[in-house]
């Protein structure tokens, strides 16, 4: 063999080896990353459900997004065409909390959870469907968890005054924790002293 | 005088025979000395002891070999043990083995193993004694898993090991007193048969086929009639032996509430005249029960040392948050119990049990029955997650039941029966004011964030029949450094709160 010919068999082995490691790593970012559903995809869902309320005025809607430096929610308030039913309600402050804080707070919902359903009982007690892919979605923890669920319940509760308590679902099912820490096996009520004295 | 002379001369030949071989035989009884020492140091176990394999369809024992401090197995009995080993290759300090799928290759005097080409270091290097290849115990938690499919318990110190789906069972003891003697309620979590036998003074308490993991191996009592009850399985026959404190006291043991209590009162024998020293009578015999006027009263007996249970929160396929590098809850939360463990042990105070054994995840049930059926003071679950900016942090938490309010009433008499769901119900008041001791102690510590304590809907603490808490250290997330959560300063900073926020709660838990 040449040394021509052996200069380009190395060539082609590193070439090889290095396309090999490319495809690793290629594969192993694939396999890590979690579906990062956009934020369009969010507004789009909301805009779904307004179009239930078109003619509707716009209300003032106060909704309660997390902090988990202070460990409260902290209050936020927004105008939205609230809809006639209290289910469509339900759903559209699920979405305007899925939007996130205009003002930079913690996001209770994570991007990519669906709610496949919402109804409301004759007892007060709303129950959201989550879809099975939400829950690893959310942030594990016993702080972060709590913050989340409350500031679901309690933005439901304060708009909606139909609504007394929060019963969370899993693809139609009780689970026993949102993310292996809170409780989900009985239906929330609001928890005032999550909020800071002052808004 | 002849004979004396002659004697004399005898003994001056052999001082002389000795003075000219005095330097050889120095030599050789110096080497004969050195040879059997190292003949000794290479061949000395110093403590031989049994491992229990505790497999789906059966149970065996290996020999547990002790060089210096570390506890040795026999890899290949190990390994033929739980599945089989196709081949070995042996070469002058390597040997290579080929189990089903599998290529395992150890060295002697090397930590690190190789498993199909993957390279695994053990915690002390493998040894080769006696023609026999052994692996030091923590090769069950670090190389067994990978070769085995079923799951695998085993909880780092212990000597059994548990493969397969069958769960164990596990036990906790109370100790009552009667009027004429003592009664030992060993309360398993599953139900279980016994035979009885006596033994050098003391009795066995057979405990059938049934494999059992013990909390504790050994429970010291202070009373008069029974020394101690201890587990043993060494022989592969889960056992209790429970050792009275004088001779000529009867035992009788039985079963409850569907197998799963064993009751044993050990008595003394009631007067002749009394015609009481029948098995029917001393089976019936309760706590508080007047045993007859010629027992001797129960004395006062010292309590028993208050169980603080620990919870490290999840395990097994259930890491928890994840930091960056690889830094998972479940590790960090077990290396924050084991340090509170040693310090708790270390004031002699409090009997402490684990709620999980290695790298297991019981769920929220189990963990509350190890609390409830210890009959525990405190309960303490250890969690991590994202704290904020501010790290490091540690947030306490008391459990608030998701719908509000409970019906129950702190002032009525307690029901017989309390539901599952709200065991810790009862409890909140002392909870809290767990809460509050724990975070008086943190908030001495200058360089740890705290505060305030926080209700939460924490599903672990709501069946634990006790007063619970968690706490949970920040921030384990991909964004922060979890250094200092993994900091063994910080980490035995939280140890020793905990140890003088239970001397504070109440003055100290009982």
């Amino acid at each position: 063999m040449t040394s021509r010919a052996k200069l380009l068999t190395v060539l082609v082995l590193v070439i090889v080896a290095a396309g090999a490691l490319y495809l690793n790593a290629l594969m192993h970012r694939l396999r890590s990353e979690r579906a990062q559903p956009t934020e369009a995809s969010a507004r789009t869902k909301l805009a779904e459900a307004s179009l239930h309320a078109q003619n509707a005025p716009q209300e003032s809607v106060t909704l309660f997004f997390p902090s988990n430096d202070q460990g409260v929610l902290l209050q936020e308030t927004r105008q939205l065409s609230l809809a006639a039913s209290d289910t469509d309600r339900i759903r559209q402050i699920f979405l305007a909390l899925l939007e996130g804080s205009a003002q930079g707070h913690g996001a209770p919902i994570p991007a990519g959870a669906e709610l496949r359903s919402a109804f409301l009982a004759a007892d007060g007690t709303a129950y959201l469907d989550l879809a099975a892919g939400a829950l690893p979605l959310f942030e594990p923890g016993i702080g972060t968890e709590t913050l989340a669920v409350y500031s679901i319940v309690d933005s439901m509760c304060y708009n909606i005054p139909s609504v007394k308590r929060v019963k969370f679902l899993i693809q139609g099912q009780e689970v026993e924790t949102l993310d292996g820490h809170v409780d989900l096996t009985e239906a929330f009520v609001p928890d005032t002293s999550l909020k800071p004295s002052t808004p | 005088m002849g004979s004396v002379a002659k004697d004399g001369c005898k003994l001056k030949d052999l001082i002389g025979a000795f003075r000219r071989h005095s330097r050889s035989a120095f030599t050789a009884g110096l080497g004969i000395l050195l040879g059997a020492g190292a003949l000794l140091w290479w061949t000395r176990p110093l403590r031989s002891d049994n491992f229990v394999f505790y497999l789906p369809a059966a149970r065996d024992v290996l020999p547990v070999r002790t060089l210096g401090e570390t506890s040795y197995l026999p890899l290949v009995g190990v390994l033929n043990l739980v599945g089989k080993v196709d081949a070995l290759r042996e070469s002058s300090n390597k040997l290579s083995l080929w189990y089903g799928d599998n290529t395992l290759e150890v060295r002697d005097n090397n930590r690190k193993v190789t498993l199909n080409k993957t390279s695994l270091k053990l915690s002390e290097p493998v040894r080769f004694v006696n023609g026999q290849w052994l692996v030091p115990v923590d090769f069950l938690s670090v190389v067994l898993p990978r070769l085995v499919k079923e799951p695998i318990e085993y909880r780092a110190g212990d000597k059994r090991i548990f493969i397969g789906s069958a769960k164990p069972a596990t036990f906790a003891v109370r100790l009552e007193s009667l009027a004429n003697g003592a009664r030992v309620r060993v309360e398993f979590t599953s139900p279980l048969t016994f035979q009885t036998a006596a033994r050098d003074g003391k009795w066995i308490l057979y405990l059938g086929d049934r494999a059992i993991e013990p909390l504790e191996q050994k429970f010291d009592f202070d009373n008069p009639y029974v020394s101690d009850l201890r587990f043993d399985d060494q022989d592969g026959v889960p056992k209790l032996i429970l050792t009275p404190k004088t001779s000529g006291l009867d035992l009788y043991p039985a079963l409850e509430e569907g197998g799963k209590v064993l009751r044993a009162d050990i008595l003394k024998p009631a007067a002749p005249a009394t015609g009481q020293a029948t098995g029917a009578a001393a089976q019936s015999a309760g706590p508080g029960q007047a045993g007859g006027a010629e027992g001797p009263a129960a004395l006062p007996q010292r309590p028993t040392l208050p169980v603080v249970v620990l919870d490290a929160g999840h395990g097994g396929s259930d890491s928890g948050a994840q930091g960056p590098n690889g830094v998972l809850e479940k590790n960090l939360v077990a290396q924050i119990v084991v340090r509170v463990r040693t310090a708790l042990l270390a004031t002699q105070k409090y009997r402490v049990i684990l709620t999980r054994m290695g790298d297991t995840d019981p769920d929220f049930d189990q963990r509350a029955i190890v609390a409830d059926t210890a009959h525990a003071a405190v309960f303490i679950s250890f969690h991590a997650g994202n704290l904020g900016f501010r790290s490091p942090r540690v947030a306490v938490y008391t459990f608030q039941p998701p719908g509000g309010g409970s019906t129950f009433d702190p002032l009525a008499p307690r029901p017989l029966l309390m539901p599952w769901n709200e065991a810790q119900t009862p409890h909140l008041a002392e909870s809290q004011k767990l809460a509050q001791a724990l975070e008086e102690q943190l908030s001495r510590l200058s360089e740890i964030q705290s505060g305030p304590i926080q209700p939460a809907p924490v599903r672990v603490l709501r069946s634990v029949d006790a007063p619970a808490i968690a706490i949970e250290v920040g921030s384990l997330e991909p964004n922060t450094d979890p250094a200092p959560l993994l900091d063994s300063q910080f980490q035995q900073k939280i140890a020793s709160a905990i140890v003088s926020a239970l001397d504070a709660f109440e003055g100290g838990v009982s």
